[in-house]
C-alpha cells in the first residue's frame, strides 16, 4: 500500500510540487527555531555558578587617576571600602574589572598551552570576590593573603578553561603564561554564567587586584544583606558620592542587569519566533485547503476505492498517509540540508544541538501534516460511496 | 445469487423526496446474464448500487451471496464487496494518475496479497480484455474502449463472483461496444461469473439471458 501511494504521489508531483516546496521551507524554519530554542535552553540549563540576589555594582567614574600616586591611591580606595563594608547592611565588597557580570564590557587575550589556543575571559577582582559572589571553587582555593609577595601571580580558572588547556591534569599549582608574564593557578571554580542565563560558557581566568590597579578600577561589587532596600541604596550612594568628590557614582542591581541583559537574547528569538508561528500557521492552512480542496475533487477516486473494497476508516488513512508521504519526500530534501549544519560546524556549536533540533523539527512536521490530513480525511471516509460515484 | 424483496429507495435531499425505486422484487441466479433497461432517471444505477452493496435501501431486505448485508459493519461490507463483487462504471472511474497496471490491481491492495501476486494477476486479467500492451500507459492515452477495457480488467482481477456493470457500452461506438460485450459474455460462459448489466441497447441487452425493465422506480417487466 505505501508503495502504491507513493506511486499516487509521485505521479502527482507536479501537482504537489508547490505543497512540496511549503513544507520543505517550514522544516527549515523550524530546524532554525529549534536549534535556536535548543541551543538557548541548553545554556539556560546549566547553572549560573553565582550568586547574583542581593548583589549591587557601584561604578564611580571620576577623573583621571593615572598620573597619581599609586600608594595614595590604594590607602584612598582601601579606606572608601573599609567605609562601606563598615555599614551593617552590608555583607561584603570586591573591587572589580569592568566586565562584571551582566554588563556590555569584555576583556580578552589568546591564550596557548600545548598547541592548544583559545580566546579566554580576563577578570579582575579582589580577595573578597568569594563573599561578593559566592562562585562555586572546584579545585584549590580563591587567591587571598597567602599570595602576597609570592614570585607568580595567583590566578583562579574556570572549568572551561581548565578541560580546554588542562584535560586530564589537575591545573592547582600549574603555571601559564598571561600576557607577557607567567601566572600560578591555585584554584579552579565552576563557570560563571556572568553575561546572561541564555549564553554560552567559555574559558575564564580571574587576576588579583593589586595596589596599582586602583588607578584604573572603577567598580565595586557589594553583597547586601536580605531586606536592607532603597533606604540604604539612597544612604550609600549619598555617603560614596560625598567621599569621592567629582566622581560620578551609579548604583545598580545586578538582578536588574540580568533580566536587561537575557531580554536582549530573548526578545529577538521572541520576534523570530513568532514570525516563524506565522509562517507555519500558513503553510499549514495552506496544507489543510489543498487537501480539503483535493478530497472534493477526489470523490469519484474515493468512492472507486470503496467500491473495490477500502473501508471508510481505511480511506481516511489513506488521505493521512499520503500526506505523510508527501512530508516525507519533502523532508528528505530539507534534510539533505540541514545536516549540513553539523557536517561542517557552521555557527560552532555543539553537534548535539543542531541533531536534537532536527530531530524535533520533524517530529513537529509530521505531526502538523497529521493534524491538518486528520480532518479532511475523517471526511473523506464519510463520503457515502454511492454518493461520490454518482459525482463525476 | 442476488434476491432483491420490495426494495424502497427514496432520496430526500432539503427540498425534494425522491422515490427512486418502488418495491422492486428481484432474483438474480447464480450464472445468470440479467441485463436492465429503463429511461434516464428510472432508478437502474440506484438498483446496481444496491446490489453492488454500495447504497442501502430505505426499505425491503437484500441477500446476496447468502448473506443479509443489512447486518454487516462497514469492514465487513468492504471485504464483502472487495472479495464477491466487481464493478463496472459508465465512466470507467479510472485513477487518472495511476498507470493501468496499477489501477487493475487496485482490488488486490485491498486484501492479503503480495506485490508479485499482484502483478501476475493483474497482467493476466489485462491479458483477457486483449491489454497487454498498455500496461505502462496513463488513462490519458486511451482512447473510451480501451479505458473501458481496463475498467473491465480492474473489475476481475479480484476474481468475483458477480459483476455489476452500469452501462458499460454507453460511451462506445457499436464495433467497441460488441467487443467489450463479447468480454463479458466470455467471462459468464467461461467462469460461470453471475453479470447483471444496465444498458440503454436493445441489441446488447438481447445477447443477454434476461431483461428487467425499470419505469419511474418500478418493475415493470
Ligand atoms: N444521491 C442522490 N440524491 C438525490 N437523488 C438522487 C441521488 N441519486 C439518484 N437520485 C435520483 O434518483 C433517481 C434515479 O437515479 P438513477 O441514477 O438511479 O437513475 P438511472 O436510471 O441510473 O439514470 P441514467 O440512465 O440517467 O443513469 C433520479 O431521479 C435521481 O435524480
Ligand atoms: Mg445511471
Amino acid at each position: 500500500m505505501l508503495k502504491h501511494l507513493f506511486k499516487l504521489i509521485w505521479n502527482k508531483k507536479k501537482q504537489h510540487f508547490l505543497l512540496m516546496v511549503e513544507i520543505l521551507f517550514s522544516f527549515l524554519i523550524m530546524f532554525a527555531v529549534f536549534t535556536l530554542a535548543v541551543y538557548n535552553y541548553k545554556n539556560y540549563q546549566r547553572p549560573m555558578g553565582f550568586d547574583h540576589e542581593n548583589v549591587w555594582a557601584l561604578s564611580y567614574y571620576d577623573k583621571d587617576r593615572s598620573g597619581a600616586d599609586k600608594d595614595s591611591l590604594a590607602l584612598f580606595y582601601e579606606m572608601v571600602k573599609r567605609t562601606i563594608s563598615h555599614a551593617p547592611e552590608v555583607a561584603a565588597v570586591s573591587f572589580v574589572s569592568n566586565n562584571s557580570p551582566f554588563t556590555m564590557s569584555m576583556n580578552n587575550s589568546v591564550i596557548t598551552r600545548n598547541n592548544k589556543t583559545a580566546q579566554v575571559d580576563h577578570f579582575s577582582a579582589d580577595d573578597d570576590y568569594v563573599g561578593v559572589l559566592k562562585p562555586v571553587l572546584l579545585k584549590g582555593r580563591w587567591y587571598g593573603r597567602a599570595d602576597d609577595g609570592a614570585a607568580l601571580e595567583p590566578i583562579v580558572v574556570n572549568r572551561s578553561f581548565e578541560t580546554m588547556f588542562f584535560p586530564g591534569e589537575d591545573p592547582v599549582g600549574k603555571t601559564i603564561k598571561v600576557g607577557d608574564h607567567d601566572a600560578r593557578i591555585v584554584g579552579v571554580v565552576q563557570d560563571m554564567k556572568d553575561k546572561g542565563d541564555y549564553k554560552p560558557l567559555g574559558p575564564g581566568l580571574y587576576q588579583r587586584t593589586t595596589r596599582s590597579s586602583y588607578s584604573w578600577l572603577s567598580r565595586m561589587l557589594i553583597r547586601i544583606k536580605p531586606g536592607a532596600g532603597a533606604n540604604f541604596e539612597g544612604r550609600l550612594y549619598k555617603q560614596v558620592a560625598g567621599i569621592l568628590q567629582d566622581a560620578t557614582v551609579e548604583i545598580e542591581h545586578l538582578d536588574e542587569k540580568r533580566v536587561v541583559k537575557n531580554n536582549i537574547t530573548l526578545i529577538p528569538l521572541i520576534v523570530f519566533g513568532v514570525i516563524a508561528g506565522f509562517l507555519i500557521l500558513n503553510v499549514s492552512l495552506g496544507l489543510f485547503g489543498v487537501l480539503w480542496y483535493t478530497i472534493s475533487k477526489r470523490k469519484a477516486e474515493i468512492g472507486l476505492r470503496r467500491a473495490v473494497g477500502a473501508t471508510g476508516a481505511g480511506i481516511s488513512r489513506q488521505v493521512v498517509s499520503e500526506t505523510l508521504v508527501l512530508a516525507t519526500i519533502s523532508l528528505v530534501v530539507g534534510l539533505f540540508f540541514a545536516v549540513q549544519f553539523p557536517l561542517l560546524n557552521v555557527f560552532f556549536m555543539e553537534e548535539s544541538v543542531y541533531y536534537t533540533a532536527i530531530l524535533l523539527a520533524l517530529l513537529f512536521i509530521y505531526a502538523l501534516v497529521v493534524v491538518c490530513a486528520f480532518y479532511p480525511g475523517r471526511q473523506a471516509a464519510g463520503i457515502y460511496p454511492a454518493v461520490a460515484l454518482h459525482e463525476d | 445469487m442476488i434476491r432483491l424483496q420490495n426494495i424502497e429507495k427514496v432520496y430526500r435531499t432539503d427540498t425534494v423526496e425522491t422515490l427512486a425505486l418502488n418495491s422492486i422484487s428481484l432474483n438474480v441466479a447464480k450464472g445468470e446474464f440479467l441485463s436492465i433497461m429503463g429511461p434516464s432517471g428510472c432508478g437502474k444505477s440506484t438498483l446496481l448500487n444496491i446490489m453492488g452493496l454500495l447504497d442501502a435501501p430505505t426499505r425491503g431486505e437484500v441477500r446476496i451471496a447468502d448473506s443479509t448485508p443489512g447486518y454487516l459493519s462497514d469492514k465487513q461490507l468492504a471485504h464483502f464487496r472487495n472479495k464477491k463483487i466487481g464493478f463496472i462504471f459508465q465512466s470507467y472511474h479510472l485513477i487518472n494518475d495511476l498507470q493501468v497496471l496499477d489501477n487493475v490491481e487496485l482490488p488486490l491492495l485491498y486484501r492479503k496479497s503480495t506485490a508479485r501476486e499482484r502483478k501476475a494477476l493483474a497482467t493476466a486479467a489485462l491479458g483477457k480484455v486483449g491489454l497487454s500492451n498498455r500496461i505502462k500507459h496513463f488513462p490519458s492515452q486511451l482512447s473510451g474502449g480501451q479505458k473501458q477495457r481496463v475498467a473491465i480488467a480492474r473489475a476481475i482481477v479480484g476474481q468475483p463472483e458477480i459483476i455489476l456493470a452500469d452501462e458499460p457500452t454507453g460511451n462506445l461506438d457499436s464495433a467497441m461496444g460488441n467487443e467489450v460485450m463479447d468480454i463479458l459474455l466470455h467471462l459468464n460462459r467461461q467462469e460461470g461469473t453471475t453479470i447483471v448489466m444496465v444498458t440503454h441497447d436493445e441489441q446488447i441487452a438481447r445477447k443477454t439471458h434476461r431483461l428487467v425493465r425499470l419505469f419511474d422506480g418500478a418493475q415493470v417487466q
